[in-house]
């Protein structure tokens, strides 16, 4: 890697800005996303930001099964983010249509209708379990595998531990 | 020879403010999150924000009109970037001095606030419209203070030159004092003109989406907000040459801590103003500025002039 390429990847990684889009979920997995937004677990730590607009983000943050209602919403939402855009499948909905797979209603997963590029389980994921995943999707940016997380992690730890031990 | 030596001095001054504009972002942030009991975003980020938004896709809807689309924020970058040139830093020269200067510099100031108008409005986007339209109607609520304020001084100096508006206050401090008023309604005005809240609903993310800049994207978006940072700096230098024109001639080591000193009060200031405060609505914010500041920056004006019958 030449170290403009370098530099550019460093850059991805330290500024991930993201967009959250419900597909269809029943509101637990968007609460828990919406929580690890507080200052609370405060992710502007690691340049996370909430945008508005898909334009602006990198990262499309899904939470629930893909509705036919909303299938062709999220198509558009998903063409309309600049390349190089990933996906994370936030909940056991998104990630496989969970208890509403085979419903009349609903396609299934995420991947069903866009390439998604991290799954985090959970009925609903907790906010670390948020951060975890987009911590390791954003390691597998710098080359590494699946279950390794990117160098973001030594700031992670020790707010995500003190956050384990007050919650029990 | 030495318009090479100018331009190769321009893009270094260019680069510097550049720096500073990434600087005060980072303070700015990181006041917001400490304010909020967070730890806040590490010292790199803006400029990894700006790195990344410059290595994307760019892309320009089909509808917009890819001209303006494209040049505004070239303008934008270019309008802040000459009025950086007209403001004094360590001591009380500026690279470009002329009787009227305060004028120009805020005109020059408004320059910015056009192009995010223009840029939204040719986006076409539903969004992105209102964003603009808000925009202007914003420009119209704080300008006026925001010249008021600067008025006053001025008025009282006799001059019109920012450069020897600081030599006369840094020859009479006390005078300087009695500007209290419209440093004050600076503040709030140029709060108003960077769309910081409380006076953001021209970006208000959780009802227009995006704004003026729903539609950007890539280079075009990082660059919008370079001069957005840049615009921080300049309007801070600007009120801190009009309102603190304290310890000029320290030499330029002295001089420049000092400038820098001066700049971050008035970034806390700001920062301090955006945590205690929520957005407005659109028709609040233009009660709140011609009924309040206004009023406030015409009594500054009449105590400069007071002032100026009596020590004549
Ligand atoms: S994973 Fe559970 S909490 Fe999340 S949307 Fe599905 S049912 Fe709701």
């Amino acid at each position: 890697m030449s170290w403009l390429a370098k530099l550019v990847t460093w850059a991805r990684i330290k500024s991930p800005w993201i967009i959250h889009f419900n597909s269809g979920a029943c509101n637990a997995c968007d609460i828990e996303i919406v929580a690890s937004l507080t200052p609370r677990f405060d992710i502007e730590r690691f340049g996370i930001l909430l945008k508005g607009t898909p334009r602006h983000a990198d990262v499309l943050v899904c939470s629930g099964p893909v509705t036919r209602q909303i299938k062709d919403r999220l198509i558009r939402i998903y063409e309309q983010m600049p390349e190089p855009k990933f996906v994370v499948a936030v909940g056991t909905c998104s990630c496989s249509g969970g208890v509403f797979n085979g419903c009349y209603n609903v396609m299934g997963g995420i991947d069903t209708v866009i390439p998604v590029s991290a799954y985090i389980p959970g009925c609903p994921a907790s906010p670390a379990a948020i951060i975890d995943g987009v911590a390791k999707l954003l390691g597998s940016l710098q080359g590494k595998k699946p279950d390794e997380k990117a160098e973001i992690e030594a700031i992670v730890k020790k707010p995500l531990e003190a956050e384990t031990s007050t919650n029990g | 020879m030495s318009a090479l030596l100018l331009i190769l001095f321009l893009i270094l001054e260019f680069l510097f403010l550049g720096f500073l504009g990434m600087a005060v972002e980072f303070i700015d942030r990181k006041l917001y999150a400490r304010m909020q009991n967070r730890i806040g975003p590490p010292w790199f980020q803006p400029f990894a924000d700006f790195v990344k938004l410059v290595a994307k896709e760019d892309i320009i809807p089909e509808e917009a009109n890819p001209m303006m689309f494209k040049l505004m924020p070239v303008l934008a970058l270019t309008a802040v970037f000459t009025a950086f040139l007209h403001i004094p830093l360590w001591d009380s020269t500026p690279l470009i001095s002329f009787n009227g200067s305060v004028i120009v510099i805020v005109y020059l100031l408004t320059i910015p606030t056009l192009t995010f108008f223009l840029g939204g409005w040719h986006s076409t986007s539903l969004f992105s419209m209102i964003g603009a339209v808000r925009t202007l109607t914003q420009l119209f609520a704080y300008e006026v203070p925001l010249l008021l304020s600067v008025l006053a001084p001025a008025i009282l100096a006799h001059t019109w030159s920012i450069e020897e508006m600081s030599e006369f206050y840094s020859k009479n401090p006390l005078f300087a004092l009695t500007n209290a008023i419209g440093s004050i309604v600076a503040m709030i005005a140029l709060q108003g003109k960077l769309e910081r809240v409380p006076f953001d609903m021209p970006e208000a993310e959780t009802e227009i989406v995006g704004g003026t800049f729903t539609e950007y994207s890539g280079r075009l978006l990082a660059m919008f907000r370079l001069a957005i940072d840049m615009e921080t700096v300049v309007g801070a230098s600007l009120i801190v040459a009009v309102f603190l024109p304290f310890g000029l001639h320290s030499g330029p080591l002295i001089g420049f801590v000092l400038y820098l000193a001066k700049i971050l009060l008035v970034i806390l200031l700001l920062a301090l103003l955006r945590t205690v405060t929520a957005r407005l609505r659109i028709e609040q914010m233009v009660v709140f500025c011609w009924k309040y500041l206004a009023p406030a920056a015409l009594v500054q004006i009449i105590i400069s002039l007071t002032l100026n019958w009596i020590i004549k």
